[in-house]
């Protein structure tokens, strides 16, 4: 790295010219008197020595010219001059400079900010020690693991550390006379230990503690009004009491990711808990040995813990070791159709960037034929081409630096806003945008690219022709009918086309998934989430009497026409099952894929789903008595196609003995998990037949008026156990998850299609005003002799209605191509190549076009033929 | 009479020379062209005007640091000393003279 140190050293001399001349000059100095003593001792008067010292010196001037060039950085002395002569032509030409300015602003600001909110939501490091050698792993295919099984593997000591943990649980908090629900992570005792994430007060959860939380930054803000002595308070906690030990730093970030924001840590606390499993590999350990050594415990923990899910399955299938970040970790979680809603998201604010740039272009070209004699005449007097290129090169950098600059702004207010939504999901959610070394990389590397982008070709068009032809020419003699200009017009609006065709179909994919029915009644039902201690409910007696006195007083209620309980909300939780399933009618294995719920009797009728074969489970279905299922239409077609299914019977993947299942019924299809679901197969079990006991009850409520019954369906809950925490709302208020794709897509997408069209629009309005600035005696003249005032503004609109006429044509053509990916973000009833979209955007684009010619069309009616003709 | 200056045929000797001048400890511009005046038995002077520029070259690079000191009539002056890496380069240039002073003497004798 000499050349690295030498940098420095010149920079370094950049810095101290002054004083660097000063002590050249007194080193001189040193050296005249040193020969001048010399001199006098072989006997030379003291004038005659100093005389002759200088003398034999010499001219210093050229010597201290080549000592400085010992030093000189040409290049950067050269950029410098460069910069403060750009910067000078700026300040004279301000306006100018702020469209540019604010043109780049705009495009990098959109820009950055999903480059930001992309590498935070996909790339962000956890808060941790060493992420590195920090893994996630997979044992048996199974993300979680059971608690014996966890501790097997810890004991088994093959890593530094293995350490546990469950994102997806809940507890309920005793605070005064109410109980909230809260979403916790629970974690094994040494789980701080191991992965090291730092607390910001207090101190972390340590091997062998039970009772004792850490909380999150939110949390201790909001619902402990950020109290300073919170160390050591106690918190009832499902019901015990716990001890505060600590809390997270506001910019504490999961190992699970995507911003994920649990509100406090809590230790396991139970046998049938399930774990994630996140190892410290000992240093130096790669991937492949981690994984080698984990494959090898997993066949001792089959002698002991022998997988359930029958003969020849054992935990060494599906063994995953992954990082905790990064590609690989992205690859794993398999959420590539994520990754490419914001590769997309990418493509789209790179296209507003090149529309800005554009902009900056078609300036610089304005501009340059402004200044096209200045620069013949440097060219004239010996300038090198290279040169003068270098130098409006600067010029734009200038530009995309200052552009930048704002640009970083509007992104930290924006990530700032970003910060704060609040989205409506199962699971809290905080983004944590910040700007980072990454955004400042990137950000340089926009800068420069887009003065090179926006730059190069004005300043080669520039320097292009000959002296002798650029001094003979005037300015306004300058171009013909088709310049680049007006290329660059038609290239914007054409971008601008598929931007906003871009933007179109996700705003329609947002109303068509609002308006759209789900295939059940969002308006007149109502969603009571009752979270129960697990430790008051031992047995699934208990449980399952609390489901039926709730299930009769929430009938017994006033304004309730159903009420009934299931296991998973539809769009707010996913639970999907698959395998072979064998019937009665095909002795083959048939592979399914299906939505899996427990109901009980009435949920359809509360949910308004209609039956339209067979029967609705009853009381009588339950445990111990014959096992029965409703299927969904696809499902029914999937298994007996035109058959009438009920009567039939089916039996589960698994042990060949299993008894079978007896359809009783088919319902209507509707949509479970997304909006953007084409009709999947799906299967309900009766709630209360499986004998399981769950720490949670859905209960949903029909009723004419959903918001007055909120609050005494609530109320009758609580009666009941008055330790739940319990959540009710209706059901409209419940889809906000299942909108929230399409919401975010068409806010994101639409006001990307917005930008661009605005940015292209004010390139049109630039490209136009100028050339009615430049044909002012051309109009002039034709107003003196007597055009009248239709014909100068069909003029100006002809050529407007030219550019963008070409623009739109060019534009849907590479639209209609280029959205067709888009369908995969798409509900199915949105086609990427719908005639409304594209009629959509031709209409909007030509509205806009119309409101950008008006200015300069009546400039051009209002021009004054005296004044025109004097125009010079 | 000005003496003969160092031969220019043979580029880099400036540096070699200065590099040797300064092996022996830190001396001043003035003090360099003297000690290689008297040296060489005042057959090699250096020109004041190749001196400071070749000084400032080599303290680009990193052979030499400068640092102001007092001098030997007590003025205030400048000292140039040698770095481990202006050490490492005066042991490579010397080799090459070396080799291709004799290689020209092989020449010579040859013929």
């Amino acid at each position: 790295m000499n050349w690295l140190q030498e940098l420095a050293r010149r920079l370094f001399y950049l810095g101290r010219q002054t004083s660097f001349n000063h002590e050249l000059e007194d080193e001189i100095e040193f050296h005249i008197d040193a020969r001048a003593e010399e001199l006098e001792e072989t006997g030379m008067s003291r004038q005659d020595a100093r005389q002759q010292a200088r003398r034999e010196f010499g001219s210093s001037v050229r010597m201290k010219e080549q000592t400085r060039a010992a030093w000189q950085v040409h290049w950067l002395e050269d950029l410098q001059s460069d910069l403060r002569y750009g910067l000078r032509a700026l300040a004279r030409n301000p306006g100018f400079a702020a469209a540019a300015i604010f043109s780049l602003a705009l495009g990098i600001g959109a820009n950055t900010t999903i480059f930001s909110l992309t590498t935070e939501f996909l790339f962000s490091q956890p808060s941790c020690r060493n992420a590195e050698t920090l893994a996630s792993m997979i044992i048996g295919g199974n993300s979680h693991a059971y608690m014996p099984h966890y501790r097997f593997l810890r004991d088994a000591h093959i890593f530094e550390g293995l350490a546990g943990s469950n994102e997806e649980s809940e507890s309920n908090w005793r605070f005064g006379n109410d109980t909230y629900r809260l979403n916790v992570m629970r974690v094994t005792d040494n789980f701080f230990r191991v992965v090291g994430a730092p607390v910001a007060m207090g101190r972390p959860i340590e091997p062998g503690e039970r009772d004792v939380v850490v909380l999150s930054d939110r949390f201790w803000r909001v619902r402990l009004a950020a109290d300073p002595n919170v160390v050591g308070r106690a918190l009832i906690i499902d019901g015990r009491p716990y001890t505060v030990s600590g809390v997270l730093p506001r910019n504490h970030r999961t190992v699970l990711g995507f911003g994920f924001a649990p509100e406090m840590y809590v230790p396991v606390s139970r046998e049938s808990d399930i774990v994630a499993l996140i190892a410290r590999l000992p240093e130096g350990m790669s991937l492949p040995a981690a994984y080698a050594r984990l494959v090898a415990t997993c066949k001792q923990l089959d002698k002991v813990y022998p997988p359930d899910s029958g003969p020849g399955s054992s935990w060494t299938n599906n063994v995953e070791v992954v990082p905790v970040a990064g590609m690989e970790r992205l690859k794993s979680l398999n959420i590539i159709p994520f990754a490419a809603f914001f590769g997309m998201l990418m493509i789209v604010v790179g296209l507003v960037l090149l529309i800005a740039c554009a902009n900056v272009s078609s300036l610089l070209l304005a501009r340059a034929s402004a200044r096209r004699q200045e620069l013949a005449i440097r060219l004239a007097i010996g300038a090198g081409r290279g040169r003068i290129v270098r130098q409006l090169l600067a010029e734009s950098l200038l530009l995309a630096l200052l552009g930048t600059c704002a640009g970083l702004i509007l992104n930290l207010w924006l990530s700032g806003v970003m910060n704060r939504v609040q989205l409506p999901l199962p699971l809290p959610m905080q983004l944590l945008i910040q700007p980072d070394w990454r955004l400042l990389l990137y950000s340089i590397a926009v800068a420069g690219t887009s003065a090179l982008v926006a730059g190069l070709m004005p300043a080669l068009k520039a320097t292009r022709e000959g002296v002798s032809a650029a001094l003979k020419l005037t300015e306004r003699q300058v171009g013909g009918r088709w310049t680049l200009r007006n290329a660059l017009v038609v290239g914007q609006l054409a971008v601008s086309v598929v931007l906003l065709t871009t933007g179109f179909l996700f705003v329609r994919n947002m109303t068509k998934s609002m308006t759209m029915s789900p295939g059940f009644d969002v308006e007149q039902t109502v969603w009571a989430y009752m979270r129960l201690v697990p430790e008051k409910y031992t047995t699934t007696e208990q449980f399952e009497r609390l489901v039926r006195n709730a299930l009769a007083d929430l009938r017994a209620l006033p304004g309730v026409e159903a009420a009934s309980i299931a296991r998973v909300v539809p769009f707010n939780n996913n639970s999907i099952r698959g395998g072979e399933i064998r019937t009665d009618l095909s002795h083959q294995p048939v592979p399914v894929r299906f939505h899996n719920n427990d109901v009980s009797p009435n949920y359809f009728r509360t949910m308004g789903i209609s039956l339209l074969e067979g029967r609705d489970f009853s009381s009588s279905d339950r445990r111990g008595s014959s096992e029965v299922a409703i299927v969904n239409e696809s499902l029914a077609r999937h298994l007996f196609g035109d058959r009438d299914p009920v009567g039939h019977t089916f039996w589960y993947p698994g042990p060949p003995l299993s008894p079978p299942v007896t359809i009783v019924g088919v319902v209507k299809n509707s949509k479970y998990f997304t909006l953007g679901e084409d009709n999947p197969q799906a299967m309900y079990t009766p709630y209360l037949q499986g004998g399981d006991k769950y720490d949670d009850g859905h209960f949903m409520v029909r009723s004419l008026r959903p918001r007055d019954v909120v609050k005494e369906v609530a109320q009758t809950l609580g009666r009941l156990d008055a330790s739940a925490a319990i959540e009710v709302k209706p059901m409209r208020d419940a889809m906000g998850f299942a909108f929230l794709p399409s919401r975010i897509g068409a806010a994101l997408l639409g006001s990307m299609g917005l930008l661009g069209l605005a940015l292209a629009s004010i390139g049109l309005y630039g490209v136009l005003a100028y050339s009615v600035s430049r044909r002012i005696r051309e109009i002039g003249l034709r107003i003196a002799l007597g055009a009248d005032r239709g014909a100068i503004v069909g003029m100006v609109v002809r050529q407007s209605m030219a550019l963008v006429i070409v623009g739109i044509t060019i534009g849907l053509g590479i639209a209609a191509f280029a959205t067709r990916p888009l369908a995969m973000f798409l509900v199915p009833e949105v086609s990427s190549t719908d005639p409304a979209t594209f009629l959509g955007v031709v209409a909007v684009l030509l509205a806009v076009a119309f409101a950008a010619t008006l200015g300069p069309a009546l400039r051009a009616v209002r021009v004054d033929p005296m004044t025109a003709l004097r125009y010079e | 009479m000005r003496e003969p200056t160092i031969p220019e045929f043979l580029p880099g000797t400036l540096y070699m020379l200065i590099l040797r001048t300064l092996a022996r400890g830190p001396l001043h511009g003035y003090a360099i062209s003297r000690r290689i005046k008297e040296s060489s038995e005042e057959a090699l002077a250096i020109e004041e005007g190749s001196l400071y520029p070749a000084l400032n070259r080599m303290l680009v690079k990193g052979w030499l640091t400068a640092e102001w000191g007092i001098s030997e009539n007590n003025r205030k002056a400048r000292f140039y000393k040698l770095t481990a890496e202006g050490r490492k380069r005066l042991v490579r240039e010397y080799g090459q003279f070396d080799r291709l002073i004799r290689a020209i003497q092989l020449v010579m004798r040859s013929a």
